[in-house]
């Protein structure tokens, strides 16, 4: 469907891609996941046409775009601020592509009505301004303008970052739904994993311009091939050498040499040591209440380590409780100590 | 080859030529020429003896004869600058600052000089206090030994235009002192601060830099005064520039020379300043760091002895706003012996002075009476003040909208992306006019086009005959330039650049994009630039004195001229009642701009819908049909 080869943005001396290669397959929901400036975005402007790559290739359905005018492309955007036209209706915000495509009058009537049945708008709120609707509103609107002149793509730009956290959470199902309705090929731009890995069918890991992995949200969370990747999605504990010495003494396969990791879930407290597994002692030195589950911070000595206990109502720890902190080996990901870590230099 | 051809016949292409040449042609036609004119005329004079003398004019200046005009507008200036200042901060504390009772009725009084200001204002004031003005006239019946003329000179320009030149002040001090934050007041309250020493340490900090802006713009006012010097006779830069420009050699030495030399020593005076106003802006403001900003709440004084001097100051501020307004709107629905008496009339109201026309009756030296048919008529009846008006209102009409047009098409270009060095030589090319006073821009168009040697105008001599209105378009479209750039500038920064992109992400060319996305979210900004800039030049006086003409008479002349007519009876003797309709007159159409601009103008799309939907529900209710 999409192919990204061997992208290369440049501004000026700095390069902000380097050879980008992604495959996008037809009506996938793939998401461009990263933090600020590692090149997410760009890459989304290079595939609808706002910058030019120095080399490499866009192409979509067999066809190479990459020096088709922006306004040919027949690709969707939503935007990160919706770029609503603020002088206009609801109604011509959505009819403003059929317009341009020089429609007729009731051929564009009945498209925009359609679109907006689809996204849920009703007949009131087309005659409305958009600063007249909600921020739910205005992204079901941006939806239906991007989605109303056929694209075979449609792109979108960090669209709930704007909203607070419940409509988020609301939107982003709203949003799966939608795309799974109309079946449209979807590049979503987020930095946030959380929303990545709820969206997407497969993730993009963006870092420093470079693509670090791509893959299903269960694969870059659960096996992350770099040790950024693993840092950035989730939360992680780095643990320290004499608690990998303690892995390594029962499980050969650990590495004292690498960086390891483990997940804070992946540990638990106070229960039965089962072979293979490590027990370490602590002090509970913090706790943080999150209603569903607890998290501890646990003095081991030698490091604090983070820990996700469900909150069953009855296991509840106290700051300053000796605890037993089991750790099974298997769990570890290891990486080689030559790659950086985030704000390691 | 075959594509860059095809790139250069595309509209935007050519679009781009064509405008390339007219901004061109505007700023070396309409700005550059004729100020390099009008400097190297300085240098281009010949002596008694007929042979050239570059340095004539500098030796004459350096005489002492001259220096006189640039002495009293730098003392006007420099007394207004304190005077402003005072009366400005001082309206602004107490309608905002401290809690003054009746404070919305204050803030009413003090931005009156909003909807009447220059020759109206000027007037309105000699109306009052002149030497035949209704408040002098009543002083004289009580003190018959008072100097009736005590109104004119310095002190009568200072006393005006210090009130007059509040209105910044109203505007942008109002602004900042909104813009702070409470809780830095309850904070120093809150520390031990007494209320003195909070708006002296921690209020008054804040703001410096909008004092500083206005302070500069106030100096330069009072540098550049023209009405007011005019009308009550004192002698500075302007009024001599224009009185040099239309005398001639035969009646003293080097005229025009004498008049480019001041405007130019006028030019660097104003150019020092801007750019201390400007490095100054580059520093950066005061910016609050704070995340949850209250509202700034009215201050007690709680010292009843200050709070009764502070009530009194601000009502006798309020007076002195009001007396002029309140008379002259009262004066103008007065009979023509009432105003010659200056008298009110209570039994005795009349439209004369707006519409109509009436007899005039009046005694000969030789004791008989004698009827002058009409001779007292209106402003809507007078042909001299009706044909003012019109000029001025097509004049001024044209040239805000030319002023708007050249401004936006510039601002379209400047914002984007691949027209950034381009983009800053436009802007500045804009910006040009602001360096100059505007009495250098109009004296120089009055020498360098009264010709038919400039080729680029046709060879025609632009300060002949009907051609002069031409030139006043230009002179007050170039003067409107900086002022649009500046207002309609600051509305294209608010369009968001993702607009653009999904405009042209959905199929559309650059310049639909701009007429159908772009210019819809500017216009209202747009029509209130050219509201503003109409208003400003609608009673414009400095620029129509200049290029005062058979042709080129405007409202703001007609309205001088009206000072003057009083005496000469038998003919157009209702000048005095015309004047105040005059003002009255000025008053409704500006107040009715402001209206459009700040009011209905500054309604976004969602606020018009909601208004039509209130407004069809409304009607709906009263024919009894259901929604």
């Amino acid at each position: 469907m999409i192919r990204l080869n061997d992208i290369v943005v440049k501004f000026g001396a700095f390069t902000a891609l380097h050879d980008i290669n992604v495959h996008v397959k037809e009506g996938e929901f793939f998401t461009f996941l990263g933090p600020s400036g590692c090149g997410k975005t760009t890459t989304l402007r290079t595939i609808t046409g706002f910058i030019e790559p120095v080399s490499g290739s866009v192409v979509v359905k067999g066809q190479d775009i990459t020096h088709v005018p922006i306004e040919d492309r027949n690709i969707g955007i939503v935007f990160q601020s919706y770029a609503l036209f603020p002088t206009m209706t609801v109604y011509d915000n959505i009819a403003f592509g059929l317009k341009i495509k020089k429609l007729k009058k009731n051929e564009i009537d009945a498209k925009v009505r359609d679109i907006a049945k689809k996204v849920d708008l009703s007949d009131e709120q087309l005659q409305k301004a958009v600063s007249q609707l909600s921020g739910g509103q205005q992204q079901r609107v941006a939806i239906a303008r991007a989605l109303v002149t056929g694209p075979a793509i449609i792109c979108m730009d960090e669209p709930l970052s704007n909203l607070d956290a419940k409509l988020r959470v609301q939107l982003r199902n709203e949003l799966k739904k939608m795309q799974k309705d109309f079946g449209i090929t979807t590049i979503y731009v987020t930095h946030d994993q959380e929303e990545a890995l709820t969206l997407s069918d497969r993730i993009a890991v963006f870092n420093k311009g470079y693509i670090e992995q791509i893959g299903t949200p269960n694969e870059v969370y659960n096996f992350s091939k770099t040790e950024f990747v693993c840092n950035f999605i989730g939360d992680i504990n780095r643990l320290s050498d004499e608690v990998v010495q303690k892995a390594a003494a029962v499980n050969s396969e650990v590495n004292p040499k690498k960086h390891n990791y483990v997940r804070l879930e992946r540990l638990h407290v106070n229960v039965d040591l089962q072979p293979g597994q490590i027990g370490l002692d602590g002090v509970v030195t913090m706790r943080e209440y999150y209603g569903l589950y607890i998290k501890y911070y646990i003095d081991l000595g030698s490091q604090t380590i983070k820990v996700i206990e469900k909150n069953d109502g009855v296991r509840i720890y106290e700051e300053g409780q000796k605890v037993q902190v089991v750790l099974d080996p298997r769990d570890i990901m290891a990486y080689e100590p030559s790659e950086k870590t985030e704000g390691e230099e | 080859m075959n594509s860059t051809l095809d790139r250069k016949l595309r509209p935007e292409f050519l679009l781009r030529v064509v405008g390339v040449a007219f901004f061109a042609y505007l700023f070396f036609g309409f700005m550059l020429l004729p100020c390099l004119n009008t400097l190297t005329s300085i240098f281009n004079v010949k002596n008694a003896a007929g042979e050239r003398d570059p340095l004539a004019v500098i030796r004459f200046f350096l005489a002492g004869s001259m220096g006189k005009y640039v002495w009293n507008s730098l003392k006007l200036a420099i007394l207004l600058v304190i005077t402003v200042n005072i009366v400005g901060i001082s309206i602004v504390l107490l309608t905002e600052y401290f809690d003054i009772r009746g404070a919305r009725i204050l803030r009413l009084g003090y931005m009156t000089t909003m909807i009447y200001s220059g020759v109206a204002l000027v007037t309105g004031y000699m109306f009052l206090y002149a030497s035949d003005g209704i408040l002098t006239t009543a002083l004289k019946n009580t003190f018959p030994n008072m100097n009736s003329s005590w109104f004119s000179g310095f002190n009568a320009v200072l006393f005006t235009m210090t009130f007059a030149c509040t209105s910044n002040h109203a505007l942008f001090l109002r602004n900042a002192i909104r813009g702070i934050d409470y809780n830095t007041v309850e904070a120093a309250r809150n520390m031990g601060a007494k209320p003195f020493k909070v708006l002296w340490k921690v209020v008054f900090p804040t703001l410096i830099p909008t004092l500083f802006s206005l302070t500069v713009m106030t100096f330069i006012t009072g540098l550049c005064a023209m009405s007011a010097p005019t009308l009550l006779g004192y002698d500075s830069i302007n009024p001599e520039i224009v009185r040099l420009a239309g005398s001639s050699s035969a009646d003293e030495a080097f005229p025009q020379a004498r008049a480019a030399l001041l405007s130019i020593i006028l030019a660097m005076f104003t150019i020092v300043l801007l750019t201390v106003l400007s490095a100054y802006e580059r520093k950066g403001h005061y910016l609050s760091v704070s995340k949850t900003k209250a509202k700034l709440q009215k201050q007690k004084i709680n010292n009843p002895v200050w709070n009764v001097l502070a009530h009194i100051y601000a009502y006798v501020l309020f007076i002195i706003y009001m007396t002029p307004v309140v008379m002259i709107v009262i004066f103008s629905f007065q009979t023509y012996s009432a105003i010659r008496l200056k008298k009110l009339d209570l039994g005795n109201w009349t439209l004369i002075n707006y519409f109509g026309q009436q007899d005039y009756e009046y005694l000969t030296g030789r004791g008989k009476y004698k009827t002058r048919v009409g001779s007292i008529s209106g402003v809507f009846a007078n042909e001299a003040t009706l044909g003012g008006i019109k000029l001025s209102f097509v004049l001024s009409a044209l040239a805000a909208a030319l002023a708007c047009v050249i401004v936006v098409v510039a601002c379209n270009y400047m914002f984007q992306k691949n027209h950034k060095k381009s983009g800053v030589v436009l802007e500045y090319a804009l910006l040009f006019p602001w360096l100059l006073p505007t009495i250098l821009i109009c004296y120089s168009y009055r020498t360098y086009f009264n010709s038919n040697s400039v080729w680029y105008v046709g060879n025609q001599n632009l300060y002949y005959a009907q051609n002069v209105r031409l030139l006043i378009v230009m002179a007050y479209t170039v003067t409107k330039l900086p002022f649009s750039l500046r207002m309609i500038k600051a509305s294209f920064y608010s369009i968001d650049e993702e607009l653009e992109e999904a405009a042209r992400n959905l199929g559309a060319r650059k310049i639909y994009t701009f007429l159908r996305v772009k210019l819809p979210i500017v216009l209202p900004s747009v029509l209130a630039v050219f509201a503003l800039n109409f208003n400003a030049l609608f009673t414009e006086y400095d620029m129509s004195a200049t290029f005062a003409s058979t042709y080129g008479t405007s409202y703001a002349m007609v309205i001088q001229a009206m000072c003057r007519e009083e005496g000469l009876y038998g003919y157009n003797v209702n000048a005095s009642g015309r004047r105040c309709a005059s003002t009255v007159f000025i008053m409704v159409v500006s107040g009715i701009i402001l209206y459009l601009v700040y009011g209905v103008g500054a309604r976004d799309l969602g606020e018009r819908l909601e208004a039509k939907d209130r407004r069809r529900k409304f009607f709906a209710k009263l024919t009894g049909k259901s929604t």
